[in-house]
């Protein structure tokens, strides 16, 4: 009984850490969301990206960790800024699908391009962390893990003192609600979109680097962004708060679905589990827990 | 100059519904029917014909998205999960009562509209990329009931060998007969969808894409046509699983996952959605893309590279062409291959006199 | 049409004749293999090292004059793991004359099975794919080559045996594996097993993915405490798993996967040999470079004055596309020699398939049969062990409960 109890914890923990390293990634793409109401299909390549400059630099003999991170920042936010310039400009007005569309289609040549340019296999990225656990009681979670956490909750912190509290935060509020209204105010509002994605490449970069040294560094990289989506969708596409709640009911419950359910019904339901969830909550609350609700108007 | 539209006098109310009611366009038509009916499978090689019966088959999934996403305007991804519900239906009913394709393929159709209905039931409340990632969430389940569900899967391996469909006792093996059984069934859901988007459903559809509160408090019943919608497109998608499976002689349904779902609404974001010549186009072009590539990369390649260099570079290449050519036609041209087809057109309409 | 232009289009037209010539050789002297690929999808960590290994071979093949004289054209296609390409890959193989084709992928070979059949041209699918399809009699035109999943799996239970002190009575084992047709093939097999040998068997599965399975490994070490564990990943996984059970301080020593969970990039990615010391793993074909063939493959480059290849650092994977490429050549040669010196047909490689015997290139392929029945050539495998930072050879090859193997292939029928 007690075991069993322990092993509930455990699994608690474990879920419950690795949901929070959802939400680094999710976080990126709720910034993008929230300033400019483009849908980033290829977040997960942007975390591979990061990975790969990490990686690379970090390869290099005497490398300080730093100066892999600083890299990877450094090349997500140019990357950033160029992106928001030459792609997502000129598809300003146009409907949504397009904009997805446009990022799947980035994602594609982002996920084509390092077996070209510097070879698919994979690398590790260590940041000199070491690899023994933590233990908080039967539960233990790596290093690796605890820096995620801590990286991602100092994001939530930093983020909603962001946009709460500070003038740059505010405006980007505003250009968000209203364009509009946002520059008849004197609102640079291209300026703002850039800033957006520049902050949502910096998200990517430490997911990224963290991500990358979690799981190795190659083309797979990308796959993680397939579970940005039940999160931001449990918590509201456009909630920095919504993405890391999200990202801890979604590793909670994926947790508890493999060591609860997979011994009754042969396995797997970790993939699905989380999905149920999120569409039982839609059904309640249609833009997510934390989502503004979107009034139409006729 | 050549698509008149004066001196075309309708007499009857059928003459003015018909789907083609100027001679040049049925002209056009008659002219298309005989080139894929006639000509292209006695002069192609049968390498070629492959490629079109991929083509056929992808024609018929698309049209069914189109009518989901493009006339509703219901984003979905779980289209390659009714896939495999289709295939798998057909595939038992084919393996275990022995019955024929023209028995399997609708049961196929219709146990997919079923499911297909079930998954659409949270459209009523959700919109957008929300309902996008529920039907996601759809896509997932079907899988991992299909996968560990042996009595549908038929064991461990998930696959179940379909005999060839047999017509009037001759069995469609080669790719030749393989393409007159696609082929028919491409014309047929073309010729269906065609019709749909015509009739009082198809209008309704398009009411509710545009503005669907509007819709209810004009009368239609919203969440009776959003689910009828989902059921249509589900019974396109269903079909199309049972043609892969009669394709490839197989029913497997790691053959239906989300990268699947995901190339179908390249193929109709591609094509133009809301049109039935983008739907076709979009498949067309979405199937042969990478093919085309491949075939126009060897010989200039092989003049650079050995033959193991060359691959990884081709597969490469291929990867970021085409997430380029994506990015290209968004940006040119947001609407798709349809609307480029429509300004072509529309220049010959009035040509030479285009002022 | 005005002089400007018919030049053009004349240009144009003799542009496009050089193409066609250029890529049109002398055919009566060369064969065609067909290889399928994935350098781009889901497994494409296998493929980039795997698929050069064969081009390798087969160059060192024609360098030293061609098989029986005759010199071999491989056309490789990529497929992104995806399944209506390899269909395509297939129909282009058979236009170009090819008289085998390597498929790669599970899917692919499902999807193919009756195609290829129909056609009469051979498919091999080394280590994955169905495991049925050993039957030589039931599926006469799709070879496995290496040992399949079933095989895998009784080897697996073999090994563990030897290390549980010879008896599995009472034991407990832990089955880690991908939640797909491929992972749950030797389920059956397992099942058996544990049967007959005593032993307790509880499954764990990870869908794919399976970037993260925190919650299995958890289930494994915490709650279940297996004796050993069987892992049955690829892609991402194996290195994720790797990490994971060292994190919970599970021994990597109690762990054996199968054989794409094996490559030394596994092994890098999980942080490098240190961390997984003691790993276990199976492999259908000889690791590392200590191989004549590999000498004389490095010989070939550097006298075209290039290095080594640098795929050969996961010499897993490269070793494994050089035995293939291995196994079709000697198909080829037993057909040509049985035809006394004539071109073969696919039919006649089919046959020559069949006849392959004590064929061991210097100890990278086991000492395998081929024959009408049996297409696996008998399931042979070998252990190799991560043991002071790299991987070593642990006992020689092996087969497992062959009599097994034969009963469950009976009862597919």
């Amino acid at each position: 009984m007690w075991g069993e109890i322990q092993f509930g914890f455990a699994l608690a923990v474990s879920g419950l850490s690795i949901g929070l390293m959802y939400s680094l990634i999710a976080l990126g793409f709720v910034l993008v969301y929230k300033a400019t109401d483009a849908i980033n299909f290829a977040q997960g390549e942007f975390v591979m990206l990061a990975g790969f400059v990490a990686a690379l630099v970090l390869a290099v003999k005497g490398m300080p960790v730093m100066g892999g991170v600083v890299a990877a920042l450094v090349v997500m936010i140019v990357f950033s800024f160029g992106l928001e310039r030459v792609v997502l400009r000129p598809l300003l007005g146009r409907p949504v699908v397009a904009v997805i569309m446009a990022t799947i289609g980035l994602g594609a040549i982002l996920r084509g391009l390092p077996p070209i340019t510097v070879g698919g296999e994979t690398r590790a990225l260590s940041l000199g962390i070491g690899d023994t656990p933590f233990t908080i009681g039967p539960a233990s979670l790596p290093p690796i893990q605890v820096l995620g956490v801590v990286v991602t909750l100092a994001f939530l912190g930093i983020f909603t003192w962001f946009f709460l509290k500070s003038r740059m935060g505010v405006a980007m509020r505003a250009v968000a609600d209203n364009q509009q209204v946002a520059m008849a105010m004197g609102i640079n509002v291209e300026r703002y979109f850039a800033l957006a994605w520049a902050m949502a490449g910096t998200v990517s970069a430490l997911g990224g680097v963290i991500w990358g040294s979690m799981l190795g560094v190659d083309v797979h990289l990308a796959l993680v962004g397939l579970k940005v989506f039940p999160v931001v969708i449990l918590g509201g596409l456009d909630s920095v708060l919504g993405a890391v709640v999200g990202g801890l009911i979604i590793g909670l419950v994926e947790s508890l679905a493999a060591g609860y359910l997979d011994p009754y019904v042969g396995g797997g339901t970790k993939d699905f589990a989380p999905y149920v969830v999120m569409i039982i909550a839609l059904m309640f609350k249609p833009y997510g827990i934390f989502g503004t609700h979107r009034i139409e108007r006729v | 100059m050549l698509h008149r539209e004066s001196g075309v006098f309708k007499t009857s109310y059928a003459a003015d519904m018909a789907l083609y009611p100027l001679p040049i366009a049925r002209w056009a038509v008659a002219a298309v029917i005989l080139l894929f009916a006639v000509v292209l499978p006695l002069s192609l090689h049968e390498y070629y014909l492959s490629i079109i019966n991929l083509s056929l088959i992808a024609v018929v999934g698309a049209l069914g998205l189109n009518i989901l996403v493009g006339y509703t305007g219901q984003i979905s991804v779980g289209h390659a999960a009714f896939m495999s519900v289709g295939a798998y239906t057909a595939a038992n009913l084919a393996v275990h009562l022995h019955l024929p394709f023209w028995v399997t393929l609708p049961a196929g159709g219709l146990m997919a509209a079923f499911i297909g209905a079930i998954v659409g039931i949270p459209s009523l409340r959700i919109k957008g990329l929300y309902l996008a990632i529920a039907t996601l969430a759809g896509q997932l389940i079907i899988e991992w009931v299909i996968n560990h569900t042996p009595a549908i899967s038929g064991g461990a391996q998930a696959s179940i060998e379909v005999p060839r469909p047999t017509f009037m006792g001759y069995e469609m093996k080669t790719q030749g007969q393989l393409y007159f059984f696609l082929l028919f069934f491409a014309a047929l859901a073309t010729l269906a969808t065609l019709n749909l988007v015509r009739s009082r459903i198809g209008r309704a559809f398009v009411a509710i894409r545009d503005q669907d509160i509007a819709a209810e408090i004009i009368g239609i019943n919203i969440f009776r046509y959003k689910l009828l919608s989902f059921a249509i497109s589900s019974f396109y998608a269903g079909v199309c699983g049972v043609l892969y499976t009669y394709y490839f002689g197989i029913a497997n349904y790691e053959a239906f996952q989300i990268g699947v779902s995901i190339d179908y609404l390249a193929m109709i974001i591609i094509g133009g959605l809301g049109s039935v010549l983008g739907s076709i186009l979009g498949a067309i072009f979405v199937t042969m893309l990478p093919i085309a590539i491949r075939l126009v990369m060897e010989p200039l390649g092989g003049l650079f590279f050995n033959a193991g260099e060359l691959s990884s570079i081709i597969a490469s290449t291929r990867l970021v062409l085409f997430g380029c050519l994506i990015i290209f036609f968004l940006v040119v041209e947001p609407e798709g291959l349809n609307r480029l087809w429509r300004n072509i057109r529309n220049y010959f309409r009035v040509w030479p006199f285009s002022y | 049409m005005s002089k400007s232009t018919s030049w053009r289009t004349a240009a144009i037209a003799a542009g496009a004749m050089a193409l066609a010539a250029g890529s049109a050789v002398a055919q009566d002297k060369e064969l065609v293999f067909g290889l399928q690929c994935d350098r781009t999808g889901a497994t494409q960590t296998v493929g980039i090292f795997l698929c050069p290994g064969y081009h390798d071979y087969i160059s060192l093949v024609n360098s030293k004059g061609g098989v029986e004289g005759f010199k071999i054209r491989v056309l490789e296609i990529d497929h992104e793991y995806k399944v209506p390409p390899a269909m395509e890959a297939h129909e282009r193989f058979k236009k170009e004359g090819a008289i085998l084709e390597g498929v790669y992928g599970t899917p692919q070979i499902a999807a193919l099975t009756k195609k290829l059949e129909e056609d009469k041209i051979l498919g091999t699918s080394p280590g994955f794919g169905n495991s049925a399809s050993t039957d030589g009699k039931r599926y006469p035109y799709i070879f496995p080559l290496a040992a399949s999943y079933w095989s895998q799996a009784a080897a697996a239970v073999t090994f563990v045996k030897k290390e549980l002190g010879g008896s599995l009575k009472g034991k407990k084992i832990a089955y880690l594996f991908f939640d797909n047709p491929a992972g749950k093939d030797p389920i059956a097999i397992l099942e058996d097993l544990s049967k007959s040998e005593g032993f307790e068997l509880k499954t764990f599965a990870v869908p794919s993915p399976g970037v993260e399975m925190g919650a299995q490994v958890l289930d494994i070490t915490g709650r279940y405490k297996p004796d050993f564990v069987i892992a049955h990943l690829f892609g991402r996984s194996p290195s994720v798993s790797i990490k994971e059970f060292k994190g919970k301080g599970y021994p990597l020593s109690k762990v054996i996967s199968l054989v794409w969970g094996a490559s030394e990039a596994d092994i890098k990615a999980a942080g490098g040999y240190e961390v997984a010391e003691g790993y276990h793993t199976l492999q259908f074909a000889g690791v590392g470079g200590d191989f004549q063939v590999i000498k004389d493959i490095n010989a070939m480059y550097q006298a075209q004055g290039k290095p080594a290849p640098k795929e050969q650092e996961t010499s897993v994977f490269y070793n494994r596309g050089l035995m293939i490429a291995a196994l079709h050549v000697e198909a080829v040669r037993n057909a040509i020699k049985a035809k006394g010196g004539a071109k073969p047909t696919s039919e006649d490689v089919k046959n020559g398939m069949e006849a392959i015997k004590g064929f061991t290139l210097g100890g990278m392929v086991p000492p395998m049969e081929v024959t009408r029945e049996d297409h696996e050539g008998g399931g042979w495998v070998q252990v190799w062990t991560v043991k002071g930072g790299k991987l070593v050879k642990d006992g020689e090859w092996f087969q497992a409960y062959r009599d097994v193997i034969k009963k469950h292939l009976a009862a597919t029928n």
